[in-house]
């Protein structure tokens, strides 16, 4: 059925039709909505599960952990400074292998206090063992929520479904909701691997010598790279049933481009246009967008850059010291190969700023015009004299 | 190659999975040798108890009474006062005005909880106490039967003296039973709180009043004596035209008695105290018009500002900052010149200083004028001597060594008079006498230092009959020592009172005592300083499940590593968390 939603309420819908038995969440802006249907359904009785109130986006992480290790299906959902308290339980979480889904809405960190749109909050959670889903519109994240439970439950391992604030959380668009019946055929009850069983006590999770724990650590690798076969597989069997498939990453006019922009997010529809409006012009320009952040798939970038002359990476996000994190993912992934584009990287739209068409405009005639980047980040659009104090 | 395989085969191949899981148990691991630090349950001083004279063990008695376990409740009331139905009306309760769930919102109404323990207690007709001990051989006897001497021989028969009370009047209860007012204690509760002191074995003879000839008698017959001959006489106002004014207390007594001559009219009321108003409530109540006169401000009357307030509604006129000059007998009444007082200044204390307020006068055309501004004891020989080499002076009362021991006691002796106060003074005495007698004078001071409970005077009669209150810890609880995360904002439970016509029409109690589930509810507010209410914080947080409750609490220490988490999520503080000692 097609109707007209806000990007945190297709959470909330997929959350519900996926049968989710436990939710624990602590509200913060941009989340709050998410969770604030979640619990009217809880309460009314359409879904039939327990929502945890907690004091802290810690004790909220934490209380899923308990639950999931219990058996049951989880959900969390936070942002920004509450996904930063929860990240401990994080780590926890993945090598405790545990299949819980969580909605991270992008948001800046502060200081400056910031409610706005910015990727940092979640790329700084890289490393934690969790995979990682990039949306682009309220369908995308309906569909990749879903998605995320099959993902996660297969692989064992935690999914965090990332969307932009405000311009994905808080947009109202037309949104094909699924039927139960359909999402029941597409992910089945969670049958999880090891759980707590009063019957037959055991612990989980207790201390593990040096003799161990690298073949642990090893094992969660084992496990990640079997994630990107198996997402396509996901998203082949959910495109059986409902029409649409996303990839892991998601190429547009590539074959023939010399100059490909790299993007996530909702900025990946700003850019869809600009790339069309530039082929009208002539100009040879794709796109590619990444959903799939961690693991992250390096032959697939690998396969779509390897013959092109330029890359410019759009980075809403910024590791201080270093770069855009999303360049640096691509620089890694493509300096084995012989023959490497330039890769230019571009800082823009943090803190909730718009990236506009005219900004990819601006982005990819910079591009065009240099033979190399002038330094490792471009910050677009930045205002002629910063403040001083 | 990988063999080919459709989405379904490979979505059913298990991914590489390790994670760490035994299924042996933990018991191998003695955690119990990490420690240095070690919990313990320890039971502290709540410091309701520590305020109470009578040193109820008041935590514990609402712990109970909250559970539903009265008789018990009663039982450790029981073994601290004799007078709970009394206290329960009457008392000051200063246990309320420490209690520390004041900080948080409201005090617990200890003395509500009381007078509903008392009352059930007299309903069953049950001692609730041990009877006699085995007799020690020694025969007490007490002269003066309000609250202290009653208390004494409560306590006496119960560490086995043979004990006999004389009381100069027709019935005992000194105070309590002529100086206040049916309203506030009726005849029946105090009757039946002294019956159960004689069913103990205390014998009372009323009608027998003492000279101090007949003093010198007693002395040969007895082995011991404690006086409690209270305070007999009313202090004079020493303005002329006295002769007019009656005593209030002889007026409460004749009330009482019912030999009271009919009044009417305007009366005034001399005096700010508990008697002052008690007269002035009375008198309201036989239809006359009473003024109290107060010299200071209604702030300072060392009467209880609920009865204050509860006389001012009933329609008792007060008149702040007036001091009597004289009185003049006229045609129809009394004509009382008054002087106006002012605020000079404030003592320590926050009671006001007041100077005549220059040539202000004014007069009140009344028909009764009655005193009530104190009393001093009838007769010289009723108060403890000064003479230092020969006594020694304790809290609540005064030992004279001798031939015959004597100890005084009540408000002969007391600094506070209060009924609580006097409850302290026979128990002191009591324990006092039985340490002369088995110990000698010299032990006294150290016999009666361990039975104090927190830092105040009040003795436990519990901890100096080697009961389980002698394992306290003698810290007084503070709020801060408490973890309030644990409690929930409750009103106090607020008592029926008597509409205020009706009140006036007669002599009803104005106060009812809280219906059973009212004063569970009220009990379930304590917050139990100090004390173990079983609820079971301790065991549900501790990490390596080294609490056991069997029949009563224990702590595994071949587990407990000593983190302190039961210490600290304790809502009570009823455990300390120590030094482990090698």
């Amino acid at each position: 059925m097609r109707q007209v939603m806000e990007g945190s309420h297709a959470v909330s819908e997929a959350v519900r039709l996926a049968r989710v038995q436990v939710v624990s969440a602590y509200p913060i802006t941009p989340q709050t909505h998410i969770v604030e249907a979640l619990s009217e359904f809880c309460a009314e009785g359409a879904m039939n599960a327990r929502f945890i109130c907690v004091e802290s986006e810690h004790s909220a992480m934490a209380a899923v952990i308990g639950a999931c290790t219990a058996g049951v299906r989880a959900f969390t959902a936070t942002s920004s400074h509450g996904l930063a308290l929860m990240h401990e339980l994080l780590h926890w979480a993945s090598a405790a292998r545990l299949p819980i889904v969580m909605a991270e809405v992008n948001r800046a960190l502060g200081p400056g206090w910031n409610i706005w749109m910015d990727q940092t909050d979640s790329l700084a959670q890289r490393d934690t063992g969790w995979i990682q889903l990039y949306c682009e519109d309220g369908q995308e994240v309906l569909d990749t929520t879903l998605q995320a439970f099959r993902l996660a439950e297969n692989v064992h391992l935690p999914v965090m479904v990332v969307l932009d604030a405000f311009f994905l959380s808080h947009t109202h668009e037309p949104v094909n909701l699924p039927s139960q019946d359909e999402v029941d055929r597409f992910l089945p009850p969670f049958l999880p691997r090891i759980t707590l069983d009063v019957e037959n006590p055991y612990a989980l999770n207790q201390m593990s010598p040096p003799n161990v724990y690298m073949e642990m650590r090893h094992n969660i690798q084992a496990a990640m790279e079997q994630v990107p076969g198996r997402f396509d597989l996901v998203d082949k069997e959910f495109s059986s049933i409902f029409g649409r498939s996303y990839g892991s990453v998601e190429t547009v006019c590539c074959d023939d481009a010399n100059t490909v922009l790299v993007v996530s997010g909702t900025a990946a529809g700003t850019c869809r246009h600009v790339i069309s409006q530039l082929r009208l012009r002539g100009e040879k320009v794709g796109m590619l967008k990444i959903k799939m952040f961690r693991p992250f798939p390096a032959d697939r970038v690998r396969s779509v850059l390897g013959n092109v002359e330029k890359v410019a990476v759009v980075d809403r996000n910024f590791s201080f010291g270093a770069s855009g994190i999303f360049a640096q993912e691509l620089r890694a992934a493509l300096c084995a190969l012989d023959q490497r584009p330039q890769i230019f990287g571009y800082i823009a739209g943090l803190g909730g700023r718009d990236v506009t068409t005219e900004t990819f405009e601006e982005i990819y005639l910079r591009t065009r015009q240099s033979d190399r980047p002038e330094s490792e980040s471009i910050w677009v659009g930045l205002s002629s004299k910063e403040r001083e104090p | 190659m990988m063999p080919f395989m459709t989405s379904k085969d490979l979505l059913a191949e298990p991914v590489p999975f390790f994670v760490s899981c035994s299924n042996t148990t933990t018991e191998a691991n003695k955690t119990g040798s990490w420690r240095f630090l070690q919990p313990r349950y320890a039971r502290k001083t709540a410091p309701c108890s520590a305020a109470c004279p009578a040193g109820e063990d008041i935590a514990r008695v609402e712990m109970l009474a909250c559970k539903g376990r009265l008789e018990e409740a009663v039982q450790i009331i029981l073994r601290e006062n004799p007078f709970p139905s009394v206290c329960g009306r009457v008392c000051f309760h200063p246990c309320e005005g420490v209690c520390n769930r004041g900080k948080f919102d409201e005090p617990v109404s200890v003395r509500q909880i009381e007078r509903f323990l008392g009352d059930k207690a007299l309903e069953s007709g049950k001692n609730h106490t041990p009877v006699a001990a085995r007799s020690n051989g020694k025969r007490v006897a007490v002269l003066g039967g309000g609250p202290a001497g009653l208390s004494a021989g409560y306590f006496f028969v119960q560490l086995g003296f043979e004990c006999e009370l004389f009381e100069a009047a027709a019935e005992p209860g000194g105070l309590l039973r002529w100086g206040i007012p049916r309203y506030r204690l009726p005849e029946d509760v105090l009757r039946e709180e002294i019956r159960r002191i004689e069913r103990l074995g205390l014998v009372i003879h009323c009608r027998s009043p003492f000279s101090e000839e007949d003093l010198k008698e007693l002395q040969k017959r007895w082995d011991a004596l404690f006086l409690a001959c209270g305070h007999g006489c009313g202090i004079r106002l020493g303005i002329p035209g006295e002769a007019y004014a009656d005593d209030g207390l002889a007026f409460l007594s004749r009330v009482r008695s019912g030999s009271l001559l009919p009044m009417t009219g305007k009366a005034a009321v001399i005096g700010g105290g508990n008697t002052a108003v008690d007269v002035a409530r009375s008198l309201r109540r036989f239809g006359l018009d009473p003024v109290i006169v107060y010299r200071r401000t209604r702030r300072d009357m060392p009467a209880f500002a609920h009865e204050v307030a509860m006389a001012v509604d009933e329609g008792v006129e007060l008149m702040e900052l007036t001091a009597p000059l004289s009185i003049i007998e006229e045609p129809g009444g009394l004509l009382l010149n008054l002087q106006k007082m002012r605020v000079s200044d404030r003592r320590f204390d926050g009671r006001s200083r007041v100077i005549p307020d220059g040539g202000r006068v004014e007069t009140l055309r009344v028909q009764k004028v009655f005193t009530a501004i104190g009393a001093v004891p009838a007769h010289a020989w009723q108060v403890p001597p000064k003479d230092r080499n020969r006594i020694l002076t304790l809290s609540h009362c005064t030992l004279v060594d001798g031939e015959t021991p004597m100890v005084f006691g009540g408000d002969l002796n007391n600094i506070r008079k209060s009924v609580a106060d006097a409850v302290a003074s026979g128990k002191q005495a009591a324990m006092a006498l039985d340490t002369l007698f088995h110990k000698g004078r010299a032990a006294i001071q150290d016999r009666l230092a361990p039975c104090r409970l927190g830092d105040g005077p009040a003795l436990s009669m519990e901890i100096f009959t080697g009961g389980r209150r002698k394992e306290n810890h003698p810290h007084v609880v503070s709020y801060e020592d408490l973890n309030p995360d644990y409690f929930e904002p409750s009103p106090r439970a607020a008592p029926g009172i008597l509409a205020v016509e009706k009140r006036v029409e007669g002599f009803a109690e104005v106060e009812s005592t809280l219906a059973a589930p009212a004063a569970a509810l009220e009990a379930g507010r304590c917050f139990n300083c100090g004390t173990c209410n079983d609820c079971d914080n301790c065991r549900l947080f501790c990490p390596e499940m080294a609490v056991t409750v069997e029949n009563l609490r224990q702590i595994d220490l071949q587990y407990c590593k000593g983190c302190g988490i039961c210490v600290v999520e304790c809502p009570r503080c009823a455990m300390v968390l120590q030094e482990e000692t090698a």
